[in-house]
Parts: C-alpha cells; sequence; structure tokens
C-alpha cells in the first residue's frame, strides 16, 4: 500500500453521474432526431462526390479501344512526383503510342497536371477514392488497367462556373 | 567584297550597338558579333549558298524604303541596322503566320520539339490563335534513304537539306518538287538518297521535317544529356556532341570546328558511335587463381599486379594496344611497359573504304578505322599487320584490343599476362589479370587526330559495374610500383603526361579547350594546325 493516501470527500452533486450521463444521452437523442443529420450508411450508401474531386487516373480511349495517349512525354515531365513512366514507340501504322504507360498511385499526390498538360485529352483523374489493395504491386497501374477503369473522370473546371468565379 | 585581297572594316550600328566587321561581312553574321541572333531558316553558316527564300530574316536598315534579308545584305559603312523594330517583327509574325497555314502543330510527337526553330520563332509573336478556317494540307511521311524519314506535312521549305546536298556534298539527289503549298523534298525519281554524308541533313533541318529513322519517338529533347566528344570513327576525329538518355546513346551530331570538321560528320561516324558501348563488357578485375580467373575488388587486384611487376623486374617482351585508346591511357601504358623493359608496342589498324567531302578538305573518312593511330605512333607504338601468337616469354600487356585472329594459346607462355580492356576478348583467357578499364564515351580524356591535333571528349555515359578509365587504373598500378601518384581525374593525367612525353610539352587541359591544339610532336603539319585554331578562336 502506498503511504498516505488523501482522500477528498466531494459533494454528491458533484461527483454522481447521473446528471452527465443524462446530458450525454439528450445529444444523442437530439441528433438522432434531428433533420440535419449527416450520417450515411456507408458502403450502402455513398457519398455524392463533387464533378472536380481528383482521384485516381483513367486512360480515355478512342472507338476502337485504342488508348488516346500519343506518348508525347508531357505527363512524366509535368509531374511533380515523378511517379509516371513513359516509354514511347512506333506502332504497325507509324504512330508513336505509349509502349509503356504506368502510373505510381502510391507516389501520385493528384495534383491533376497530368490531366491539364494533356494534349490530347487522354489522360484524366477519376472522382474515385476507393483503392483498397492487397499488394502494393497492384498500386502501380498500367495502361491495360487505366483504361478499364470505369469511373467518371474529373471535371477541369466547374461545369456551373466554367471561369471560377 | 574582299576579292581584291583588301579586307578593309567597315563600320555599322546594329540594334544601337556599333560593331566594326570585315567589308563582305553579311548583316546576320555581323549582328551575331553584337549577339543578336536574327531569326532565320534558309540561312545556315556552313551552307555557302544564300536565296533568302525564307524571309525571316528581314531587317530595317534607315533609308531603305523596304525591309532587307540580313543573309544577303552585306555590311557597309555607317549602315544602321535595327533587327527588332515593328516593320522587322510584323514581317517576321506575317512569315510564321504563313508557315503555320499548313503546318500540322504535331509537336507533342514530333522528334525536334523543345529544339525546333518553327516553335520558338512562333512562341515568340505570340499569336495564340489561327485565323485560318480551311482545312489544312496533309501529305504524309516519305523514306527519302534507308535511314532518313521526311514529314512532309512539317516542313517549311527552307531547302537547307537541298542545298547541303547540291553545294556542300555536290550530289544532285535533292530537289524541291512542286510549288507554293504542294512543295515538297523529294529525290528524283528512280534515284535513292546515297551518300556518305546524307545524315547532315538531318542536323540543318531547323524544324522536324528530316528525322533519322533509329531516332523517330525514341526520347523527348528536353529528357537527352549531352556531352563534347570526338568521334572516334577514323583519325580524322570529328567534334561531336553525345546525346545520352538513360546512360544510353540515341543520337549523335557533329559539333562545328572550322579547322576539322565544320559543321558536318559522316553516317559512318554516327553508326561506329552508337555502336561503340554495345557487346559484352568486362566490369569487375580478374586475377589468376590456378586454373581459373577469379573476381576480386580494385585494392586487391592493383596490390596483386604490382606486386607481380615488382617480383618480375625486367624481364622484356611483347605489347598490344588499341589504337581506339585516349592519349593518356597509351602513355600510362608506356610507362609501365618502360617499367617491364618492353619497347615499342605493336597495334593494328582495321581498314575500311575512304569518303570525302568535296568542298571541306579537311573532312574526310580516312582508311584507318580507329580513333587514336597517331597518338599509339607518338607513344612509340609500331603498326603492325596481324598479332604474332605472343609465344615470346616475358611480360605482355595488352591494351583493350581485341585480339581478333589470336591463337588458342595467345599469351600462354609469357610470364605474365595483363590485360586491360573494355570487353571481355576471348583472346584474354590466359591473361593473368584482366582490368575493366572505360570505353572512350565513358571517361574524360583525348584523341591525336591524324594531323597531330589533339582532342578533348568528355564523358558522356556511366562505366558499367567496377570499369574505371585506364588512366586510373594504371595510375594506381605505377603508384604501387613508386613511379607518380594515384590520379583521380584526367586534368592530374593530362598534366603528367604534358610534363613527361616530349610530343604533348606545353600543352594543357584548359588550354586545349573544346576545339583542340596541336601536339608538339606531331611534324610539319602542327604549325598549320596552330594557326587554323588560332583563327578559329
Amino acid at each position: 500500500m502506498p503511504g498516505n493516501v488523501k482522500v477528498v470527500e466531494r459533494p454528491r452533486a458533484e461527483s454522481s453521474y447521473v446528471r452527465a450521463a443524462a446530458k450525454g444521452m439528450s445529444i444523442t437523442m437530439r441528433h438522432l432526431l434531428s433533420p440535419n443529420k449527416k450520417t450515411q450508411q456507408y458502403p450502402d450508401e455513398k457519398w455524392e462526390l463533387a464533378p472536380r474531386t481528383r482521384g485516381t487516373h483513367r486512360m480515355a480511349v478512342h472507338e476502337d479501344g485504342r488508348a488516346k495517349c500519343v506518348a508525347c512525354g508531357l505527363c512524366p515531365t509535368v509531374c511533380p512526383v515523378n511517379c509516371i513512366k513513359l516509354v514511347p514507340a512506333e506502332d504497325e501504322n507509324g504512330e508513336r503510342y505509349a509502349a509503356i504507360y504506368e502510373i505510381d498511385e502510391f507516389r501520385c499526390i493528384f495534383c491533376g497536371y497530368c490531366q491539364e498538360v494533356c494534349p490530347v485529352e487522354a489522360i484524366h483523374l477519376g472522382v474515385h477514392y476507393e483503392n483498397a489493395e492487397y499488394s502494393r504491386e497492384r498500386w502501380v497501374y498500367d495502361l491495360e488497367r487505366l483504361v478499364e477503369q470505369e469511373h467518371d473522370v474529373t471535371a477541369l473546371w466547374d461545369p456551373q462556373d466554367p471561369a471560377s468565379q | 567584297m574582299a576579292e581584291n585581297g583588301a579586307r578593309a572594316d567597315v563600320r555599322l550600328t546594329i540594334d544601337g550597338v556599333e560593331v566594326t566587321v570585315p567589308s563582305g561581312t553579311r548583316v546576320i553574321e555581323a549582328a551575331e558579333r553584337v549577339g543578336v541572333v536574327v531569326p532565320r531558316y534558309c540561312y545556315h553558316p556552313g551552307i555557302p549558298t544564300r536565296p533568302a527564300q525564307c524571309r525571316m530574316c528581314l531587317v530595317e536598315v534607315e533609308g531603305r524604303p523596304k525591309l532587307e534579308p540580313s543573309c544577303t545584305l552585306q555590311a557597309t559603312d555607317d549602315m544602321v541596322v535595327n533587327t527588332a523594330s515593328d516593320a522587322a517583327r510584323t514581317a517576321r509574325q506575317a512569315v510564321i503566320e504563313f508557315l503555320l497555314v499548313n503546318h500540322p502543330l504535331d509537336c507533342p510527337i514530333c522528334d525536334a520539339a523543345g529544339q525546333c526553330m518553327l516553335q520558338d520563332y512562333a512562341y515568340v509573336t505570340n499569336q495564340l490563335e489561327s485565323r485560318v478556317d480551311e482545312p489544312k494540307r496533309i501529305m504524309g511521311r516519305d523514306r527519302i534513304s534507308d535511314d532518313i524519314l521526311y514529314f512532309a506535312d512539317r516542313c517549311v521549305i527552307c531547302t537547307r537539306c537541298v542545298r547541303f546536298m547540291r553545294d556542300v556534298a555536290e550530289d544532285d539527289s535533292l530537289i524541291v518538287a512542286q510549288r507554293g503549298d504542294k512543295a515538297y523534298i523529294d529525290t528524283f525519281p528512280g534515284r535513292e538518297l546515297d551518300n556518305p554524308f546524307q545524315g547532315n541533313i538531318v542536323d540543318v533541318c531547323p524544324v522536324g521535317a528530316l528525322v533519322h529513322e533509329d531516332f523517330v519517338f525514341k526520347t523527348r529533347a528536353w529528357d537527352m544529356d549531352s556531352a563534347a566528344s570526338v568521334c572516334p570513327g577514323c583519325p580524322t576525329g570529328c567534334n561531336v556532341t553525345i546525346d545520352t538518355k538513360e546512360n544510353q546513346i540515341v543520337r549523335v551530331k557533329p559539333r562545328h570546328n572550322a579547322a576539322v570538321n565544320s559543321w558536318w560528320m559522316c553516317d559512318y561516324g554516327r553508326r561506329h558511335l552508337v555502336m561503340t558501348n554495345r557487346g559484352v563488357r568486362a566490369d569487375v578485375p580478374l586475377v589468376r587463381d590456378g586454373e581459373q580467373l577469379r573476381p576480386v575488388d580494385w585494392a586487391t587486384a592493383l596490390d596483386w599486379v604490382a606486386g607481380r611487376i615488382d617480383a618480375l623486374g625486367s624481364p622484356g617482351g611483347s605489347a598490344v594496344v588499341s589504337p581506339d585508346a585516349s592519349n593518356e591511357n597509351l602513355f600510362y601504358v608506356e610507362r609501365l611497359l618502360g617499367r617491364l623493359g618492353i619497347t615499342g608496342a605493336a597495334f593494328i589498324v582495321p581498314q575500311g573504304e575512304t569518303a570525302a567531302l568535296p568542298t571541306v578538305p579537311t573532312l574526310k573518312l580516312r582508311a584507318d578505322r580507329a580513333a587514336n593511330p597517331a597518338g599509339a605512333e607518338l607513344f612509340g607504338g609500331r603498326r603492325v599487320d596481324g598479332l604474332r601468337n605472343g609465344a615470346s616469354a616475358g611480360g605482355l600487356v595488352v591494351l583493350d584490343d581485341e585480339l581478333k585472329g589470336a591463337d588458342e594459346d595467345f599469351g600462354g607462355s609469357a610470364d605474365f599476362f595483363l590485360y586491360l580492356g573494355t570487353r571481355l576478348a576471348g583472346a584474354a583467357r590466359n591473361a593473368d589479370a584482366v582490368l575493366p578499364i572505360a570505353t572512350f564515351a565513358e571517361m574524360d580524356g583525348t584523341f591525336t587526330n591524324f594531323e597531330g591535333r589533339v582532342q578533348r571528349f568528355h564523358q558522356a555515359l556511366r562505366p558499367p559495374g567496377l570499369a574505371r578509365p585506364g588512366w586510373m587504373v594504371l595510375s594506381r598500378v605505377l603508384a604501387r610500383l613508386g613511379d607518380g601518384e594515384a590520379v583521380n581525374d584526367v586534368r592530374g593525367a593530362f598534366e603528367r603526361m604534358a610534363a613527361e612525353a616530349p610530343a604533348f610539352a606545353g600543352l594543357t587541359w584548359d588550354g586545349i579547350g573544346l576545339k583542340g591544339a596541336a601536339a608538339a610532336g606531331s611534324g610539319a603539319e602542327a604549325a598549320g594546325v596552330a594557326a587554323s585554331a588560332e583563327a578559329d578562336a
């Protein structure tokens, strides 16, 4: 036993939990019944994201399914964190295309410069945030995977307010 | 003009700055002396003809009613030139606007983007919207030789390529076909572009119309690193710029040197230089351990080699050096040979066909296909036709020769066989030690060209594995034997060479500069080289 322990006798009105518990319950009940409550039943219900939300990438394709990318090299040049790897090559028609196009979504800071700089509107950020994976390697999206993505692409400006006023 | 021999000077004012130039100088060249680069397409300093057809270099001259093309306008006394007046700028903007009427603006996939004169000048005019509604004409691409592609839509019809072939290479194989907006560059029907110097038309192209096929879509201009170097293809020693990306050579361009290659180089040199770093490289020091060669670290290898040489004393023997080795490497090998009592290293120079550019007498693809046979001779080397089998006893030193045609037991009977090489030659199997060294593209150094001109080259690539420059390795072997100090940079190696090798007396690394200087021991031509070096400076 420790030595002398001083026991302070508080008035019952101060030490009782009944009043505090009642106060807490009243706050709970107020929010439970409030018409302004924000709680959502995720993942059954999902947030509606803003059109300019910047999430994981998506590659636009031509009608025949080819990626629109012409391998110009502007996105790896402008990327501030060097998360884009691009190796250009020539296809059978003599057109330039991306033989290797990989984005490391772990490194990506979702600044959106790649989408802004793209001269052919091929690479886009997406309105998307659910990206759980079982391995780190799966976070490096190759061209095939970028083409397969189906989520909405990020709008560069608000359609209601194109001049950002 | 100066045809009567009198080179009177004229004094004129360009953009408010007074400049004195020899009579006969064109205004576009006079302007460069005061730091004004007048925009140009058809003018190229290496091409003698000036058709003044692109109309980009129009300047305003006070007292003259119309703008004048500065590439053909001779400077005269009291001329007042304004290169950036409103009238000149408006005229240039109009030219750019006309060029862009049909230009595809495919800069994102064009290999010239970033190094394109149309891009640069169009950017300066700041005209961001086109006023043309009509569709652009589309012509597509053409292969005008086995390795050059022509993108007709990008062409500005400056005719530099046509005039290079006609007036510099004296080979009438390129023409401008059609007229007006249908004009394009082509070869004659049934004829191919087949000239040993045709690669230069890609270099003179101010836009991305002419591209080497092996460079198409390979890299963007801003992703490349560049190093000043010297072409190792033949003893002419054309000055070049090596462009690299991710430790690979992707392009070779000639670098101007009035005394050697002017603005040009041959196609053999381009192809050869790209290939110099291919092949299986030696990248770790090996020393003999019974029947096999064992990989070791540098300190162990150098101690072991120095110990063996120290124990051998001066047994005599033989040596083979590569005529592609740099002066510094040859110098240090000669020191090592002196230590071993070996005189006169043999060197074998592969031979090939020659080619000459008619209008540039100094530029020639020579029969010797090696960078530095002149240097090997300066260091006491003997030119031989083939290898002896190396059966002699004593020491045997090989510097970076691949020993083609050597016997199975080459060097087997030598007391000590030291192989310094960039690659693992088969004939090195009998070596007592193999020391991996860097190729010329992976280190700094100098070559001596056919007329005794010592020219610097600079490191463009990282050497593989533990390979190091030959002078760095050999100076350490010699330092362990009590001969000089270990050098860590090429200045140290060059200074020691200049101090001890009479042929290089008086030369300094900085003094040579990027244009080269004559070696003292290079004979009668030395005076001429020195004079041309001064004129160039």
